[in-house]
């Protein structure tokens, strides 16, 4: 792709993003969301390879359908309250609506199931640029909706933890245990919104930079595949050794960051006299929690067989550099 | 003018019929026009004549051009039109449909329940949306702005995917 083209893609993702993080009117937060929409498709292409065109397109599909349903669930607004305003939307059909756009645009269960498959398509990069840009703008009109109960939002969270879980436990390609991995995390996020939302921004902020730091690693060792992970130990020694508390992390356990979201969600839950949602969703993160420590078991805590030479990647001279390739 | 009004809302509904009933493009595109040109005539009758014109102009000169040249370049030689069973029964569906979304929904089918663009009865050259058009390229300038950025992005987003010989994304499918 010319520099030309390619720069022209990445400024208008920043642009998209924040417009819709600037706006107040129903608008422009939509034509935020689909300026990143339409920046991000050519460069899901790149590769030009069939799967990518294919996963392009189930991307555009999905990802078209929540915008038309958020444009219509403003104009109903304008039409039942006269007003535009993103913080004004009191009418139970204009927030479910909304609601369950933004769920589709991020990918919460049960509008879950064009995410893995768009994930497997991409690149590592693209694939990391989906996972955390690309839930930025849609999440911030997700905070800034006011719905009347939480039902709505504690079902998609913890179907998405329980999809998000179950969905990854069969799974051996990397990119589609992160893509379930997502969708299990951003449950955990939307499961506390309507009680206590810093706790959702805690949260998101936890796994933007856990799911970074996974993708660099398994873009470093350029592995998309458990078998291919299993035998990238002796590439970076030092990131072998890591990545093991980056996935128990994401895993939630103690004493690691990724253990603060979850306490502090299911204390909330508690709090709010919702012990037995508490329970399923804490029960359910035993499912990610396995396959965190399958892939922590491939990389750094079993050899499988390989000939002597898989023990001498280290020696050699890295491909490249460790800025974004 | 309800008489007009009348009229030209059973052929949008007529067209809207023509297009859902799966015939061949050649003949959707056609229904697409008659909905599109008497979509146009809907909005001069409430009062949006510059949008009406608009519409005109791009969508049916523009955009609607550019989709017949397409349908004609994916031409079949035994295209279905209206006069085949299951367009037909296509056709007798979407008609039963919206009899029974007239019964159901129809409380404010009478024109007086429309709120137009402004209330000026009759078809001037100045009505309701002109306010609104001046507005757009006076404090809305940066929205136009905006506006215009998104396009020039499709099209460099469309010229991205649609490069040929390998370079672009269809091409090596």
């Amino acid at each position: 792709m010319t520099p030309l083209i390619y720069s022209t893609l990445i400024i208008s993702l920043g642009i998209g993003t924040t417009l819709t993080f600037a706006s107040t009117h129903w608008y422009l937060a939509w034509m935020g969301i689909e300026i990143n929409t339409l920046a991000i498709i050519p460069l899901m292409t790149q590769s030009h390879s069939p799967r990518a065109t294919e996963a392009t397109t189930k991307y555009f599909f999905a990802q078209a359908t929540a915008s038309a349903t958020l444009l219509f669930a403003a104009t109903s607004n304008a039409f039942f309250t006269g007003s535009w305003d993103i913080l004004q939307t009191n009418n139970p059909l204009t927030y479910t609506l909304m609601t369950l756009a933004m769920a589709m645009k991020i990918g919460l269960a049960p509008l879950h199931s064009w995410m893995p498959e768009v994930m497997q398509g991409l690149t590592l990069l693209t694939g990391l640029i989906l996972s955390t840009w690309q839930k930025l703008a849609p999440f911030c009109l997700i905070y800034q909706i006011q719905p009347h109960s939480p039902n709505l939002f504690m079902a998609l969270g913890l179907l998405s933890i329980v999809a998000g879980g179950w969905g990854g436990f069969n799974q051996v390609q990397l990119r589609k245990i992160l893509a379930y991995s997502s969708i299990a995390h951003l449950g955990w996020m939307v499961l506390i919104l309507s009680f206590s939302p810093p706790l959702t921004l805690v949260a998101f902020s936890t796994y933007l930079m856990m799911t970074f730091s996974l993708f660099y690693s398994f873009m470093m060792t350029k592995t998309t595949h458990i078998n291919s992970l299993s035998t990238s130990w002796a590439k970076i020694p030092t990131l072998t050794a890591l990545t093991p508390l980056i996935l128990l992390s994401l895993g939630g356990l103690p004493p690691l960051t990724g253990f603060l979201p979850k306490w502090m969600i299911l204390q909330e839950l508690t709090k709010q006299d919702l012990a037995l949602v508490a329970v399923l969703a804490a029960l359910f993160s035993l499912f990610s929690l396995y396959f965190y420590l399958r892939l922590s078991y491939a990389m750094t805590l079993t050899m499988p067989p390989n000939n002597p030479a898989g023990t001498l990647p280290w020696r050699l001279n890295p491909s490249h550099n460790t800025l974004p390739p | 003018m309800s008489y007009l009004m009348c009229v030209l809302l059973l052929g949008l509904v007529l067209g809207l019929v023509a297009v859902a009933s799966n015939p061949s493009p050649y003949f959707a595109a056609m229904g697409l026009v008659v909905v599109a040109g008497v979509g146009c005539g809907v909005l001069v009758g409430t009062g949006g004549c510059f949008l009406s014109l608009v519409l005109f102009l791009i969508y049916l000169g523009g955009m609607l051009v550019v989709f017949a040249y397409s349908a004609a370049m994916a031409a079949e030689p035994f295209p279905e039109g209206w006069g085949s069973w299951p367009t037909l029964r296509l056709v007798g569906g979407y008609l039963v449909g919206v009899a029974v979304a007239r019964g159901l929904l129809g409380k404010n089918w009478y024109e007086e329940d429309w709120s137009g663009f402004d209330s000026i009865l009759g078809l001037t050259v100045l009505r309701g949306d002109v306010g609104g058009v001046s507005l757009m390229y006076s404090s809305g300038g940066w929205l136009l702005m905006g506006g215009g950025w998104v396009l020039l992005l499709t099209l460099f987003v469309v010229l991205e995917l649609t490069r040929g010989l390998g370079r672009g994304a269809l091409r090596a499918v």
